[in-house]
């Protein structure tokens, strides 16, 4: 019954953009509808996207930016008017266009007296600045003044917490919202009982794409998210480690193990089901662990010997320990798999 | 030179000025005054004479530059010069000598005390002179008491009892007949009676025995001594004696004073001149026939209200650096002597400059100003949150301190407002909490008058027949005694029909009362309708919509907003920003007129009629509060500018106005309980887009000793037994590098206390590797400086102060960014403050129909019960502003030019923003200010419509990052035993009766027991729960008491009461007594 009425609906689902406009280089508006729809699906529609544009877009900003002989970012430079913060401050608000992945860098050297603007900046050929004259810094005095920047495409936003980098880099808390502010309305029309509704959607964004392309990105996003629910479900391992994960252990840890034993051929053994408090170990190498968030047999098998050696205070005694203790107690194969000691 | 001549234009007064007059007057008047006091000092054994001069004192320009006495922790002080004359023999020297360093106010109205800016607030004080005071006794018949109060504070009163004789109480405990006083201060009986109106009640009372103890002065002056300081027997009269009654009585009760003389004849109608300020017979006798008239109906019943101001004084800082002075004067005369007298030894011809140049007479000066800067509970430690602060800080006035009032034990009138504050004393602003009521601010058009100390108002005088003459008003300045003598009106309905003005009757202040009162007949009217408020409480846009609570919670706040890194002007205002910030001194002023050379970060050329003046900026500097100061330069380059034109703007500063927060769309709705209980939700955007972030910078400091065996402790990079990670930040000298980025526990300055090793002092590890392999265990400790917890940032300065080479002090300053948290405490400007409790992604915030998404939620609830109104007001015209891109300035009472004006403006406004703006959702008539706001999540719109806006909303200093703590272990305290308080000392929380009550309640009795016994004082418990815990063993459970009931048992046995237990056995009722 449902299939005819959609039939019945002879419209497919068209969007068109209404309006498009620049209202500077660093605030585009776009309007689009989308219809005609059914009762509800609007608002279905609507919110989905409305977050998916808020939040899944990504964007490109400078992440890191280097000085050449600064103590630090609080402090001065003789002939500059603003100080490194706020050179800083000024060169999170550039806005960049870009389709790159990864981090790439960039530079400005310039010669003063003069003012640096955003179109300075020397960019890798994939990037390309939204707006050339937003101002970073104002030269006062004939100097040179190189910065390093390091471009990254990202998404939301990150307050980097280990700050601690040698090489005279500050990061800047980079924001990599292109979207500025979304919004939908919900129009009903038809009469009866053809009554469908009609999606409007405005999307600000920041000038680094298009309303229209993100619109596109944040469709794709969203449908990237359904994605999984389309394919065949996945027979076997994640479904029989889910069944196990929230049942509680009834069994000794030694019963299980037999059992594990026996069931050598199945693949699907509850690694993350078994915790490293169960294998006895000596309290220091067990320490070492826990302080590596490493609390189930299955985190400690993802780990390579090198990355257990990188742990504080891990020697090869306590590697030693810990192949001898699994060795005691998990079928090999398994081991040989995983484990490369 | 400081007040510019045109009285007649009522601008508000300079806000520091109150400051600047007070030291003007010390260092124009004052120091004169004292040196006029100096007296010669003269050897007659050896004719020489010693004299200074008060004409043509000098103060030389200070030696060093204001921020440097900062940086390097000195006093900011310039040094006097006073010409002196010696006369010996015959030979007479007259010489300018410099007698000593003087701290010199800045420009903030602050001194700066080794390093640390200081300020002294204004106390006020309870004048010198008498009053009258009639209670009812417990039997109901009324006493009648009169007290005199000297320049000193002193006390003493006179009482009549029940038969009719007269008594003065001279102290706590002691009364003497006012005969003997009057006869002991030098009047015999003759003259008493002479004097008074009523000589039989004098005559009545003393008998013969009396009489013929007061025939002469000295047998009074005997007989005063004897009652006064409690002693028997037969005295003697002798000099002696007369000299201590006179320092022990007269000088500290009956000194009056210029003030108290001048109280004393108006409240007596006495003639007696102005230069005679100690009491006199005639005063007390006076006094008495006053207080006869009073008791027995023929004179006038007023008693004297002792809170009305008039009846109060200013003590400033004038005054109290000028008995500094006077101190230090009497000091330098001292030493004076004592160097005449050795000169004498030394058979060495002296010279003015040499009497007074020995080191400990030099420095008398300095170091007397320096403790009383020091300890003097009226100098303060300059509060420099915010140029709010820092203007308002030097504007309090306090009963507290020396020869005032206490927190505790104050009454509730001293507290309350009194209708004499009105336009000296803001009725609104003062300290919550123990000191209610006993500190306040000035109102903002107040003056201090130094000559009587009175705080005066201005008025515009309106009399009859002058405002014929002529059309302009004359600003008047009223002192409180003559306050009330005029009929003021009260500023409202004046601005109505202001052409028909003789037939309208005017609500008006007439004796402390509120009448309506013709036009014709007033007076004077108030000129501005934030005449009665404070700076901080005429910053609160719609203030008359708010509680009075509220208001004094708000103007509180506001001083404790911290600066932001990029500050934003307010929409809604009152337009007293601007001064506000200029007064402060946070920003860079042209002192003169001229072109701009260049301008940089740390300095602006100023080129001003042929010469180029270098005007230094602040650069991340630290201020008391720890916030960071920081200037920036406002100026282009090549522009001319004028004098008084803004070149550089501080912190918290936006166009030359106060910022102190920033404009954020807030809606008052609940919001899933995260706003329950004053509880605030945020957006994300104020994390990124470092709306509310702001910077602090912390100064470490650590010093180097030398031990008590003598060897020095060491400042170096090598430090045993330490990780590697932890010393990664040290520079070869062991000082934390320029530029480094540091975390808890990081060692920021490595130290070594060197330790003499004996034996038995090692540690059991040592010992066994020394035993087993010779090794050479390290003989120092060591006494790092380690960044504590909760520090984090970039090390921003390092420096080394160096006064002897064995006395090394380093200074670490780390700078610290602070985005807003969950914790920190966010206000508005009405009171209405709150804690973060949540921050929510921008897509999950409710949205209003544009789309925009709300920035802060607050609870609706926290309106209606806490009355203030003005918060809603605020963000509603705040909206419409934020449309519209205009600013408000809003003056109060508005509503006096018709009813309902504000709710009317910000109408008008909403309904202008929403036609201009085309967004028919800003005004919606139905519910107007409100909007139907949708939510984030979901996209529904939420059943009721809401109310939005823009309000002004500032961070507060209280931020969880300096309150957050945990405690595992830690300290105890030395009596008790128990866990020590508070986070700077690594404290426990205290489990408090109430807490106990809740465990009880539960029914959790090994919880109770745990947290009352080995987590807290029970000290056998506490040390074998750490072997019980290693080995897996049971945890002993203790049956005997915990340290503190211990204590308790000595408290008791130390008051002669033993608490013990005893075991009577049931067999033999034998008693074993168990120890406590």
């Amino acid at each position: 019954m449902v299939r005819e009425e959609v039939a019945g609906s002879t419209q497919t689902l068209q969007w068109k953009c209404v309006e498009s406009r620049v209202d500077s280089k660093r605030l585009y508006y776009g309007r689009f509808i989308l219809s005609p729809l059914r009762k509800g699906q609007a608002d279905t529609v609507g919110i989905a996207l409305r977050r998916a544009l808020l939040g899944e877009i990504e964007g490109t900003c400078i992440a890191r930016a280097k000085f050449g002989s600064v103590p630090h970012e609080y402090s001065t430079i003789a002939g500059i008017e603003e100080s490194v913060q706020e050179i800083l401050l000024n060169l999170k608000e550039i806005v960049l266009r870009s389709n790159l992945y990864g981090v790439r860098d960039a530079s400005i050297c310039v010669k003063g007296p003069r003012y640096i603007t955003a179109q300075d900046i020397i960019l890798p050929p994939s990037v390309e600045i939204v707006d050339t004259s937003q101002p970073i810094a104002n030269l006062t005095e004939p100097i040179d003044f190189c910065i390093e920047l390091q471009i990254k495409r990202d998404r939301g936003y990150q307050t980097e917490l280990r700050k601690n980098y040698q090489d005279g880099s500050y990061p800047i808390d980079a924001v990599s919202m292109p979207v500025r502010n979304v919004n939908y309305s919900i129009f009903s029309c038809g009469n009866g009982n053809e009554k469908h509704e009609i999606l409007f959607l405005e999307i600000w964004t920041n000038g680094s794409l298009t309303p229209k392309e993100a619109l596109y990105e944040a469709s794709r996003n969203l449908i990237d998210l359904f994605l999984p629910f389309l394919h065949a479900e996945e027979e076997g391992t994640s479904f029989e480690e889910n069944k196990n994960r929230f049942t509680p252990p009834l069994f000794t840890f030694q019963k299980r193990l037999t059992n594990l034993n026996l069931k050598k051929n199945k693949k699907g053994i509850p690694l993350n089901c078994i915790f490293i408090d169960q294998l006895e170990l000596p309290s220091r190498t067990y320490n070492c662990l826990k302080r590596a968030n490493i609390h189930t047999l299955l985190d400690l098998l993802s780990k390579t010997e090198e990355d257990l050696m990188r742990i504080d205070s891990f020697h090869m005694e306590d590697g030693k320990q810990i192949w001898d203790t699994l060795e005691k107690y998990l079928p090999i194969d398994l081991l040989k798999n995983k484990l490369s000691f | 030179m400081l007040r510019n001549g045109n009285e007649g234009m009522s601008t508000i007064p300079g806000f520091s000025q109150i400051q600047f007059e007070g030291f003007c007057r010390f260092i124009n008047q004052a120091l004169a005054e004292e040196l006029n006091k100096f007296p010669a000092i003269k050897d007659p054994d050896h004719e020489i004479a010693f004299q200074l001069f008060a004409k043509g004192y000098q103060l030389l320009e200070p030696s060093i530059k204001e921020r440097d006495a900062v940086y390097e922790s000195l006093t900011y002080s310039s040094e006097l010069y006073v010409s002196a004359r010696l006369i010996f023999g015959f030979d007479v020297q007259k010489q300018t000598i410099s007698i000593g360093n003087i701290p010199i106010m800045n420009s903030l109205g602050t001194f700066i005390i080794n390093g640390i800016y200081r300020i002294v607030i204004n106390q006020i004080l309870l004048s010198p002179g008498i009053y009258y005071r009639s209670e009812l006794d417990h039997k109901g018949i009324s006493i009648y008491t009169g007290t005199i109060i000297s320049d000193w504070g002193g006390r003493s009163e006179l009482a009549i009892d029940k038969k009719e004789r007269i008594w003065a109480r001279v102290s706590r405990k002691q009364k003497i007949s006012i005969l003997v006083l009057s006869s002991a201060m030098g009047s015999n009986l003759r003259e008493i009676l002479d004097n008074v109106s009523y000589p039989e009640i004098f005559l009545s009372f003393p008998n013969a025995k009396e009489k013929k103890r007061i025939e002469s002065k000295e047998k009074a002056i005997l007989e005063f001594y004897q009652q006064f300081a409690c002693v028997g027997g037969d005295l003697v009269f002798s000099e002696s004696l007369c000299e201590e009654l006179q320092k022990k009585f007269f000088q500290q009760k009956c000194e009056l004073g210029r003030i108290g003389r001048r109280n004393m004849n108006r409240r007596l109608n006495l003639d007696i001149p102005q230069n005679n300020t100690f009491l006199l017979p005639r005063d007390v006798l006076a006094a008495t026939d006053h207080l006869i008239g009073m008791k027995f109906g023929t004179g006038i019943l007023d008693d004297d209200d002792m809170n009305h101001l008039k009846n109060k004084r200013i003590r400033s800082v004038a005054d109290l650096l000028q008995d500094q002075f006077g101190l230090a004067l009497g000091r330098l005369q001292h030493a004076v002597q004592k160097t005449i007298r050795r000169v004498f030894i030394r058979q060495s011809k002296p010279t003015p400059q040499t009497l007074v140049t020995p080191t400990s007479t030099s420095i008398l000066l300095i170091t007397t100003y320096e403790t009383f800067f020091g300890t003097y509970p009226l100098s303060q430690v300059f509060d420099q949150t915010n140029p709010l602060t820092q203007t308002v800080h030097g504007r309090k006035v306090s009963c507290l301190g020396p020869g005032g009032l206490t927190g505790r034990t104050s009454s509730f009138r001293s507290r309350d407002i009194h209708p004499s504050h009105y336009g000296r004393i803001c009725p609104i602003d003062t300290s919550e909490g123990i000191n209610v009521g006993l500190t306040g601010s000035l109102a903002i058009h107040a003056r201090i008058n130094h000559l009587w100390g009175s705080i005066e108002s201005p008025f515009y005088e309106i009399s009859a027949e002058k405002a014929k003459k002529k059309k302009s008003r004359q600003v008047v300045y009223l002192s409180p005694n003559r306050d009330e003598y005029y009929m003021i009106a009260a500023g409202n309905s004046l601005s109505l029909n202001q052409g028909i003005q003789e037939e309208q009757v005017v609500p008006a202040r007439y004796r402390q009362e509120f009448l309506t009162i013709a036009w014709e007949q007033i007076h004077v009217r108030s000129i501005f309708p934030f005449q009665y408020f404070s700076i901080g409480g005429s910053l609160i846009p719609f203030i008359e919509h708010n509680d009075a609570n509220r208001a004094l919670m708000s103007s509180n706040m506001q001083r404790q907003a911290v600066p932001l890194s990029r500050s934003e002007k307010c929409i809604v205002g009152t337009g007293l920003e601007r001064q506000t910030a200029l007064d402060s001194g946070v920003s860079v002023i042209a002192e003169r007129e001229g072109k701009i050379l260049s301008t940089d970060s740390h300095k602006i050329l100023l080129s001003s009629s042929g010469k180029t003046l270098s005007i230094p900026l602040v650069n991340h500097r630290r201020s008391n509060k720890n916030n960071c100061m920081h200037q920036k330069s406002r100026v282009p380059r090549g522009k001319s500018i004028k004098k008084g034109q803004i070149l550089a703007e501080g912190a918290a500063t936006v166009g030359g106005e106060l910022a102190l927060g920033k404009n954020v769309l807030v809606a008052y709705m609940p919001w899933e309980g995260y706003n329950f209980e004053d509880a605030v939700l945020i957006s994300e955007r104020l994390v990124y887009e470092d709306i509310y972030t702001s910077f602090h910078i912390r100064k470490y400091e650590i010093q180097t000793d030398t031990t008590s065996q003598g060897s020095a402790e060491k400042i170096t990079k090598e430090i045993p037994h330490l990780e590697a990670h932890l010393l990664r930040n040290l520079d070869r000298n062991g000082v934390v590098r320029l530029g480094s980025w540091v975390e808890t526990s990081d060692i920021l300055v490595g130290k070594l206390t060197p330790q003499i090793a004996s034996e038995s002092s090692y540690i059991a590890e040592a010992g066994l590797l020394r035993a087993i392999f010779g090794l050479e265990v390290s003989t120092s400790k060591e006494t790092s400086l380690k960044l504590p917890i909760g520090g984090r940032g970039r090390v921003i300065d390092v420096k080394w102060i160096q006064r002897d080479p064995l006395d090394i002090m380093v200074r670490v300053y780390i700078l610290q960014k602070r985005e807003i948290k969950v914790g920190d405490k966010v206000a508005g400007r009405h009171g209405n403050k709150g804690i973060i409790s949540k921050i929510l992604p921008r897509q999950d915030m409710p949205y209003l129909q544009d789309g925009t998404p709300v920035d802060m939620v607050f609870n609706p609830l926290g309106v209606p019960s806490r009355m203030n109104v003005g918060q809603i007001f605020e963000s509603s015209l705040g909206l419409a502003g934020d449309l519209l891109k205009k600013h408000y300035r809003i003056a109060p009472f508005d509503e006096r030019y018709e009813q309902e004006a504000s709710r009317k403006l910000v109408f008008s406004e909403l309904y202008e923003a929403s036609k201009e703006t085309k967004n028919p959702w800003v005004f919606e008539p139905e519910y107007p200010g409100k909007s139907r706001i949708f939510d984030g999540r979901t996209g529904d719109p939420f059943e009721q419509p809401v109310l939005i806006g823009k309000s002004y909303i500032l961070k507060l200093i209280h931020q969880v990052d300096e309150k957050i703590h945990g405690r595992s272990t830690g300290p105890y305290s030395l009596v008790t035993q128990q866990p020590v308080r508070g986070r700077a000392k690594q404290g426990g929380q205290r489990v408090g009766e109430m807490e106990v009550w809740a465990l009880e309640g539960f029914g959790v009795a090994h919880i109770l027991q745990e947290i009352l016994t080995y987590k807290s004082d029970h000290l056998i418990a506490r040390q074998e729960i750490l072997n019980a815990t290693i080995w897996g063993k049971r945890i002993p459970n203790h049956e005997d008491p915990p340290e503190s009931f211990r204590v308790l048992v000595r408290e008791l046995r130390s008051l002669a009461l033993e608490l013990n237990h005893f075991l009577v056995s049931e067999k033999n009722f034998q008693v074993t007594r168990e120890e406590v």
